[in-house]
């Protein structure tokens, strides 16, 4: 019954076939970059053993991978948690900024407090920031149903804009030339796993954010309303789901998963907010959430290739003369190819609206 | 197995095998902006490039989206990997550095503009006070000279800086000194971004001191100095560039550019390194008299500015390198009276 009622082809069609279809386009992403490296005179074979060499071929290696891949599954899954619920969601790059400031803001100005109490607060700062960053468009969305693609994308550029302000002035770090804010306190700083690797405690945090989201997902009825908003608002709302309450509280954790995904970002890795602190993971996330399928083992994964290639772009020019456009073309074709099966979701939003 | 061989077979392949450490390869990492900025990364290219020919080194420009994150990851990947000598380009990385330099004391490494102290590191400081003295002796020379098209008669001058910090303060009170030097009743308006990649505020800005009665605006904003030069195109006025030369970006309305020669200081480190005689633990600066700062060839306006002006400007560079005029520098000295 319930396959019928969704509505959802997803259900009836084999496990095997669902967790091989992504691999699919990254085939083919593969074989077009692969195809662009012979045109520059690149042999494909030996970059791309280069490329995993980089990301995977020792412990510290992998580290890196994995660092580079922790704030991609954060702001993965923040988009993948909004996705559920039916929204879409594209201000997690906002949120990650604003966090990342919260966060470093508390890190470098309470610097007497002991790390039992310092960490948590600067984590604690950087998720109601992100949440707080989302509550208008999620009071827009649930109603007045304005369009969340909109405001969501209009807040990245205010979020952008008033950190880069308040970079550039009240939390400048004297005497330094270019924007950025002192540095944390020992005692705010995220530890470090596998030092002197910059994986660190984050990674960790996101891995049970995932086991969570998983079981929650699975498990739970919020899980299964969520989804079932997501899939088909109407008819959840003639369930007796209040959709509108359930699209609220959705783009709230979304964007403390993403304000979280800033805190991790500002105490784990970088120690203080500066220009050019997000090159981006909240837009990477959304080809993340989409290329996992919405599935916590999927959003790690598709994670982890982005990290890699993030590592593994940057490293490999040590070692041969492949610029980083390659690596820019190789990523930009699989989120292109990730990305179409987004008209797949708005194809079904429609027909279920 | 398989993997470690394939690492050491390119590690080989680059021919750091030899035990002089002047002979292992260079690396140079690309700040923020990237390779094709047209302006710092692609001027400290140029001289690695001269650097390499002329020494005859191997050397590799590295590149990474995520440069702020990934500091300490990509500093380790080069010291591991052999480079003899690793020219970091983005100012983020200085702390990060700190922390790698002590893990690879044989490896050198460079930082530009802040010093850095460790045994291992070379720090890059630009005299930008003095070629900031030269583009302010000019500005007020030209800003009572009505003879020349689009300026006023009054004796107004301004400068836009990105951010009010030691780092641009620098700049501006160099070009401050250097117009009251030339004329003592000048008035300078200065005026901060608080933005280096926004042109429109540049643009504004510029067009609200044009308003003003100033005619000449230097512009110490990165990419929000954009906006001045093309204020000062739109309104048929002045502007002066800074770090490369951006006095085609509108010709002939780009009185001068400030030009810091990043490239010189890249290419005369990878020399010393070669030579054996690398700075290291040391800070070099670069002023006037290593050719590291200076103004540009003015090809588009050098018509328009009359032979005596430039020749007073060339007399305070000689003054300069002889140490007659000694100018303000707000890093090592703090702030003048002149501008609190």
């Amino acid at each position: 019954m319930s396959a019928q009622v969704l509505g959802s082809t997803s259900f009836e069609r084999p496990r095997w076939l669902r967790i091989l279809e992504p691999l699919g386009p990254l085939a083919a992403a593969f074989a077009l970059a692969a195809l662009v490296l012979f045109a520059a005179g690149h042999n494909p074979i030996d970059v791309y053993t280069l490329l995993a060499v980089e990301a995977f071929g020792s412990s510290r290696r992998i580290a890196a991978t994995l660092s580079a891949a922790t704030p991609l599954i954060l702001t993965g899954l923040a988009t993948a948690v909004a996705f559920r619920a039916g929204a879409f969601n594209v201000g997690v790059e906002g949120c990650i900024f604003v966090g990342g400031l919260a966060a470093a803001t508390v890190g470098f100005t309470f610097v007497g407090l002991p790390a039992a109490l310092l960490l948590p607060l600067a984590l604690v700062a950087a998720v109601l920031v992100g949440s707080l960053w989302m509550l208008v468009p999620g009071l827009l969305k649930a109603r007045l149903d304005v369009d969340e693609v909109v405001t969501t994308l209009m807040l990245n550029f205010i979020a952008i804009s008033l950190t880069a302000w308040l970079v550039n002035g009240p939390l400048l770090a004297p005497g330094s030339a270019n924007s950025a804010t002192p540095m944390i306190a020992d005692a705010a700083r995220l530890p470090k796993l596998m030092p002197p690797s910059t994986l660190n405690a984050g990674f960790l945090i996101a891995i049970a954010l995932l086991g969570l989201y998983a079981l929650w997902g699975n498990r739970t009825a919020l899980g299964f309303e969520t989804r079932l908003a997501g899939m088909n608002a109407r008819f959840a709302a003639a369930s007796g789901i209040n959709v509108p309450m359930l699209v609220i509280k959705m783009m709230l954790l979304s964007g403390a998963i993403g304000g979280l995904a800033g805190g991790i970002h500002a105490l784990g890795n970088v120690g203080r907010f500066v220009a050019g602190f997000s090159p981006g993971y909240g837009f990477t996330g959304i080809a993340v959430a989409l290329l996992g399928r919405g599935s916590a083992l999927g959003i790690f994964l598709a994670a982890l290739l982005f990290g890699a290639l993030a590592n593994a772009g940057a490293t490999i020019q040590f070692f041969s003369d492949v610029p980083i456009e390659i690596v820019d073309i190789l990523q930009g074709t699989v989120m292109v190819f990730a990305v179409a099966q987004l008209g797949w979701i708005f194809v079904r939003r429609r027909a279920s609206a | 197995m398989a993997i470690t061989a394939a690492t050491s077979a390119l590690v080989s392949a680059l021919g750091t095998t030899s035990a002089l450490a002047q002979d292992k390869p260079v690396a140079l990492i690309i700040s923020q902006s990237g390779l094709g900025d047209q302006s710092y990364n692609d001027l400290a290219y140029e001289g690695f490039k001269r650097g390499l020919e002329a020494t005859g080194l191997e050397g590799r420009p590295v590149e990474s989206r995520d440069v702020v994150a990934q500091a300490a990851e990509i500093l380790r990947r080069a010291s591991d990997a052999d480079f003899g000598l690793v020219i970091d380009l983005e100012y983020s990385h200085g702390e990060p550095m700190l922390e790698v330099a002590k893990d690879y004391p044989d490896t050198n490494y460079v930082i530009l503009n802040q010093v850095r102290e460790a045994p291992n590191v070379a720090s890059v400081l630009f005299q930008e006070q003095e070629g900031s003295y030269l583009a302010g002796m000019l500005a007020a020379l030209v800003t009572t000279d009505t003879s020349i098209k689009g300026i006023t008669p009054e004796p107004i001058i301004g400068v836009i800086g990105g951010t009010k910090s030691a780092g641009i303060d620098k700049f501006i009170a160099g070009y401050v000194e250097g117009a009251k030097a030339a004329n003592p009743d000048v008035v300078v308006k200065v005026a901060y971004s608080n933005n280096f990649a926004d042109p429109a505020i540049g643009l504004q800005m510029t067009k609200a001191m044009f308003e003003e009665g100033v005619d000449i605006v230097y512009q110490v904003a990165g990419g929000t100095g954009m906006g001045v030069i093309q204020a000062a195109k739109e309104a048929g006025r002045y502007a002066i560039g800074v770090d490369t030369d951006q006095d085609g970006l509108a010709p002939g309305n780009v009185l001068t550019s400030m030009i810091k020669r990043t490239d010189v200081a890249v290419e005369t480190l990878i020399k010393d390194y070669a030579a054996g005689n690398f700075p290291r633990g040391e800070t070099t600066t670069f002023g006037l008299a290593e050719d590291g700062v200076g103004l540009s060839e003015m090809l588009h306006t050098k018509d328009l500015i009359p032979a005596e002006y430039l020749e007073k400007v060339e007399a305070a560079k000689q003054d300069i390198l002889s140490g007659k005029i000694k100018v303000w520098n707000v890093v090592e000295q703090g702030y003048p009276d002149y501008l609190k």
